[in-house]
Order: C-alpha cells, then sequence, then structure tokens
C-alpha cells in the first residue's frame, strides 16, 4: 500500500500516531459494517455479470451466484457479432478522439487568454462559464437535435463531435486555466524579451508547462464522452453504421421478455472493459482527475 | 444570440494592456462555440414551446401558451410530479448525507480505505447505457434478484422488479443510488482530507466521538461544499432521470416510473404514443423553473453559518 503514503503525505504525517486510539472505536466499527455492505453491494451485480457472461442462459438463473464457464466463449461470440461490436468500439474511438482533440484545441487557447487577461472582462467571461455547469446537458437534447438537422448534419457522428467539444468547453477551460495561471509571469516576459509572439508564448512555454493539466482534462473527458448516451442515440442515431458501443448495448435487451441473459451480460462486459482497462493502467491519475473536474464544477 | 459578438468589440477598451485585443482572439473561439452550443438550445426551447408541433416533419404552427394551459390541465404531468418529488426525496438524502458519512470514514484513512476507494470509485466508470441495461437483467424475471430469492427458497416472492408498479420507482431510486453514492464519497473524502487535522485532534481531546466530531466539526465546516454537491445532485436527478429510465423502464409500468425528465424526453420522441415537440418542451420549461426555485431554496438553507 505504498500508493497511499506517497499520495498525501500531508495528511498522514503528523496525525497517524495520534489519532490510531480513536480508529476502532464503536463509531468506526459501525462505519466497517456500513460502508462493507455498501461496497459489496457495489461488487456483487458486477460479480454476477461477469460470471453469467460464460454461462448458458438457463445457468444465469439456476446457479446465480457460482461461476459455471457452461457457455464458454459463445455469448461474447454471438455478441460480438449481433451488436456488430468492433465497429461500435470503432464508433466510439472516433467520437472520443475527435471530440478530445478539438476540445483541447479550442479550450486551450481560450484558457490561456483568460489566464492573462486582466481587468473585468475576463471575470465576467469566466462567470459565464461557471454558468454552464448550472445548464443540465439534458435540457437542450430537442433544440439540439432541431439544431443538427438544420446545419444538414442530423445522424452524422461529426456533429456529435461538435456537440461534446461545445458542451465540455465550461469545466475544460476553467480548469486549464487554473493551471494556465500557476506559470510565473517572468517566463512571459523573458519570452517577450526574446521576441517571442503571443502565439510562440502559448505555444512553446504554456503549453509544455500545463501538460499535467491537459492530461487531467484529457481523463475526464475521455471517460465523459465515451459513456455519452443519449446524444449520440438521438442524433447520431442506432444504425450499426454509425452507433457508438453505448447505443449499441441497450439493444439486446428486448422488449418482448425472451432476453438471453447470458448474452446481454457478455455485451456488457465487452462495452465496460475499455475504460476499466484505462482505470487498471491509469488508476490513481484517473481518480484524482474525476475528482478534481468534480470539485472544480 | 448578441453576446458572443459584443464581447470582442468591448475588449479593445482597455488600452492601457496592449495585448488584451489579441487575448481576446485566443478566448473568442471557445466562447462563441460554447454560447452557441449551450446558450443557442436553451433560447430556442422557449420558443419551441410556444408551438403546436406535432413530429419534426409536421409543420410547427404558433399556439401562444396553449401548451402551458394543456400542461396545467394533463394528469400525466401531476403523476410525474409526485414521481420526481420522490426520487428526489428518496435519491437525495443518501446521495449527499449517506456520502459525507462515508467520506468522513474514508478521510479517517481507517486499514482497508484504499481499497473501499477503489470499489466506490467503480460506479463511476459505468456509463447510463451500460447501468440501465445491466440493472435490466438484474431486477428481470430470470435475474440476479429472483435467481437469489429462488436459491434460498423464498421462490414465492420474485417477481419482474421493473415491470411491477408497486416495485418499479423503488427500483429506479436503488439504481441511482447504487450509481451515484459512491463516487459523492470518494468527493466528500478528498475534500474532508483537506481539512486541518488540528480541528479534529481538538475536538478529540475534548472526548468528541466520530459520530460528534462528523456532525459538528466536520460538516459545517464542510457545509459550502455540502451546498454545492446538493445542488448539483439535485440538477442531476432532476433533469438526468430520462437516459436511465428509457432503458429501464420507458416510463411504465402504466406511469410508474414517469418523471418531468422522462416525459420530455417520451412526447419529444413519441416513445408509447405520437410525438408533440413543442408540449415537450413546455415540460422542459417547468423542469427549468423547478431547477431554478430548487436551486435557491438549496442555496438558502444549506448556507456557511459563519
Amino acid at each position: 500500500m505504498s500508493v497511499t503514503r506517497a499520495a498525501s503525505p500531508a495528511v498522514t504525517r503528523r496525525s497517524g500516531q495520534k489519532r490510531r486510539p480513536g480508529l476502532f472505536g464503536p463509531g468506526m466499527v459501525v462505519g466497517y459494517v456500513v460502508v462493507g455492505l455498501y461496497a459489496v453491494t457495489l461488487l456483487f451485480p458486477l460479480y454476477w455479470v461477469v460470471i453469467s457472461a460464460f454461462k448458458d442462459k438457463f445457468d444465469v438463473f439456476r446457479t446465480p451466484l457460482t461461476p459455471t464457464f457452461s457457455a464458454g466463449l459463445a455469448n461474447f461470440d454471438f455478441v460480438w457479432t449481433y451488436l456488430e461490436a468492433g465497429k461500435a468500439l470503432l464508433n466510439s474511438l472516433y467520437i472520443t478522439a475527435a471530440s478530445l482533440a478539438l476540445t483541447l484545441v479550442v479550450a486551450l487557447p481560450a484558457s490561456y487568454g483568460l489566464a492573462r487577461a486582466r481587468g473585468r472582462i475576463g471575470g465576467i467571461v469566466e462567470k459565464v462559464y461557471a454558468l454552464g455547469f448550472l445548464i443540465p446537458g439534458f435540457a437542450a437534447l430537442v433544440p439540439t437535435l432541431l439544431l443538427a438537422i438544420a446545419v444538414n448534419m442530423y445522424h452524422t457522428r461529426e456533429f456529435i463531435i461538435l456537440y461534446l467539444s461545445a458542451t465540455a468547453q465550461p469545466l475544460c477551460v476553467i480548469l486549464l486555466t487554473q493551471f494556465m495561471r500557476t506559470v510565473p509571469s517572468e517566463l512571459e516576459e523573458s519570452a517577450v524579451i526574446d521576441g517571442a509572439s503571443r502565439w510562440q508564448i502559448f505555444s512553446r512555454v504554456y503549453v509544455p508547462l500545463v501538460m499535467p493539466g491537459i492530461a487531467t482534462v484529457a481523463i475526464l473527458q475521455f471517460i465523459s464522452y465515451w459513456n455519452e448516451y443519449l446524444y449520440t442515440l438521438v442524433i447520431a442515431g442506432a444504425q450499426p453504421a454509425r452507433r457508438t458501443i453505448q447505443v449499441a448495448l441497450p439493444t439486446i435487451v428486448s422488449g418482448t421478455g425472451n432476453t438471453n441473459y447470458a448474452q446481454v451480460c457478455a455485451g456488457t462486459v465487452i462495452s465496460i472493459i475499455p475504460v476499466f482497462v484505462m482505470y487498471i493502467i491509469l488508476n490513481r491519475r484517473m481518480e484524482d482527475a474525476l475528482i478534481q473536474g468534480a470539485l472544480k464544477g | 444570440m448578441t453576446t458572443p459578438a459584443s464581447a470582442p468589440t468591448r475588449r479593445p477598451r482597455h488600452p492601457a494592456r496592449g495585448g488584451n485585443g489579441a487575448l481576446a482572439a485566443f478566448t473568442v473561439p471557445s466562447l462563441v462555440w460554447y454560447l452557441l452550443f449551450m446558450m443557442g438550445p436553451l433560447v430556442a426551447m422557449f420558443v419551441i414551446a410556444t408551438l403546436n408541433w406535432g413530429s419534426i416533419a409536421a409543420h410547427p404552427k404558433f399556439a401562444g401558451l396553449a401548451n402551458f394551459a394543456k400542461l396545467l390541465a394533463d394528469e400525466r404531468i401531476g403523476t410525474a410530479l409526485i414521481n420526481t418529488g420522490i426520487h428526489l426525496f428518496a435519491t437525495l438524502p443518501f446521495q449527499v448525507l449517506g456520502a459525507f458519512m462515508i467520506g468522513y470514514f474514508l478521510a479517517q484513512r481507517p486499514p482497508g480505505h484504499r481499497i473501499f476507494r477503489v470499489v466506490l470509485f467503480i460506479p463511476a466508470l459505468i456509463s447510463t447505457a451500460q447501468l440501465g441495461t445491466m440493472f435490466s437483467v438484474v431486477l428481470g424475471p430470470d435475474g440476479l434478484v429472483n435467481g437469489l430469492l429462488n436459491l434460498v427458497g423464498l421462490g414465492d416472492h420474485m417477481r419482474a422488479w421493473l415491470a411491477d408498479t408497486h416495485t418499479a420507482l423503488l427500483c429506479v431510486i436503488l439504481v441511482s443510488i447504487w450509481n451515484g453514492m459512491g463516487f459523492n464519497a470518494v468527493l466528500f473524502s478528498a475534500r474532508l482530507a483537506s481539512i486541518d487535522q488540528s480541528i479534529y485532534e481538538a475536538a478529540e481531546l475534548d472526548g468528541a466521538s466520530h459520530w460528534r466530531r462528523l456532525w459538528f466539526v466536520a460538516f459545517p465546516i464542510s457545509l459550502d461544499f455540502v451546498s454545492v454537491m446538493t445542488m448539483l445532485q439535485f440538477l442531476w436527478s432532476l433533469f438526468g432521470s430520462a437516459a436511465l429510465i428509457l432503458i429501464l423502464t420507458e416510463g411504465g409500468p402504466g406511469q410508474a416510473t414517469s418523471t418531468l425528465s422522462w416525459l420530455v424526453y417520451r412526447f419529444a420522441f413519441g416513445v408509447n404514443g405520437s410525438p408533440l415537440i413543442g408540449y415537450s418542451q413546455a415540460i422542459g420549461i417547468l423542469l427549468f423553473l423547478l431547477g431554478v426555485v430548487g436551486l435557491v431554496i438549496i442555496r438558502r438553507f444549506i448556507k456557511q453559518r459563519y
């Protein structure tokens, strides 16, 4: 558990031995029980989904707790073809990567401008961005759909890319502005003396220095773009050629009641894997990114 | 859409900082883009709400406030209001107060807290589509819950949880809590970890138990943050329930899980009926007003006291 100590030395350091006695008071025991139960409630359905994905459809109900592997990889085989999952994953990747690139290309200069702006207008602009947090995305679903139709981009992935990177601007610009503000202004001044233009200062001095901020924003937006559902469903549509993995997945649940649960579980596993692999690799960084994104928002 | 256009022209008024004009050029594309996609549709919503407009292919006619008059007389709206209220009042205490308690527990860094943190973080990685798909089988007739009941000999209590009028809304509530509480707890713990430890130590010297320290020290100190979290969670629950309901129940059985947010979607796309776009947006405006009122109330009642 060396990760823990490295992560926040400030907290563990001093209070460690002082607080120890209180740690096992009755309050903490109740805490363990409650949080433990909640953790089990969180993991249990996931466990069930994973083991069910390898079962035949009758075993799912008959032996809910034990992994039987009675279907091997057959469910995955079926679902992969049925959902055209390869195509769907590529569509997800295309939308996510393009939106990310576009988001950063637009948000980075904007946050540089804001971080260096003086006077009232900078403050006002920042407030306008902050307002964006209070506008729930869902409210604008229908008007956004009409906009897509009006500009002749209904049923295109490209409109989703434009939309996603637009709505990410408030959070990204505000987060990046905070990172930009930590760059000492002496660096900028000496660059000016060397005859650098604004753009050069931005691209050669600021961008390299705020790389950690860019990584945070990228991780944060990767998850939110990859997981987007409703707008992509409504605007890009559910046709196999354009749908993302999120839009494809719910289509295996049949409304008529003859759903094959094992296949649904296999589909869920396939769709969850990419983000979980990312999480296993980035672990702490991903947590920090999501926490930072939420705390700033 | 005059805001983005007027912003750049006003900038050069600060001639003292010669660079401000150039800086504006850096910011304007992002600002215009954001306003176009976020403010534009919001304004459009108010216009569409005054139209008599069925499906997208139909021709809209101006209808004044007819949609709003219809809204007042529609009993589906009343049902949805009640469901929305139940959903909010059942989830918010868990999402905020429950999460705060767990956050406090994690912030004490008890042995094993790192594992708890990872587990509690997992729902934040799961999308709404996955959440809905997963729980439609967990709660389905041949799913996990019924399988367990059957296993322990309580087969009589098996039912189609999402298709039963008595349990459907409860299921939507539980799934919302399952999904939201853990990540909120991690957020609260991150916030609580930044509190100066000497405050706790002073309270501990006074013999305050964890329970008292939680509610009389940590909670009052974090009240501002609690207020922000409550507001965000409130907005998310109020507006965001449509996607989950679309996958889990489509508002049914009957009107059992029909929330206002769901009705906006239902009338816009004509799920179980023909689309009424104008009417859907009138409901959207009602939702919007409720959001504003809710925010004002939360802001007023949860306030830092010192």
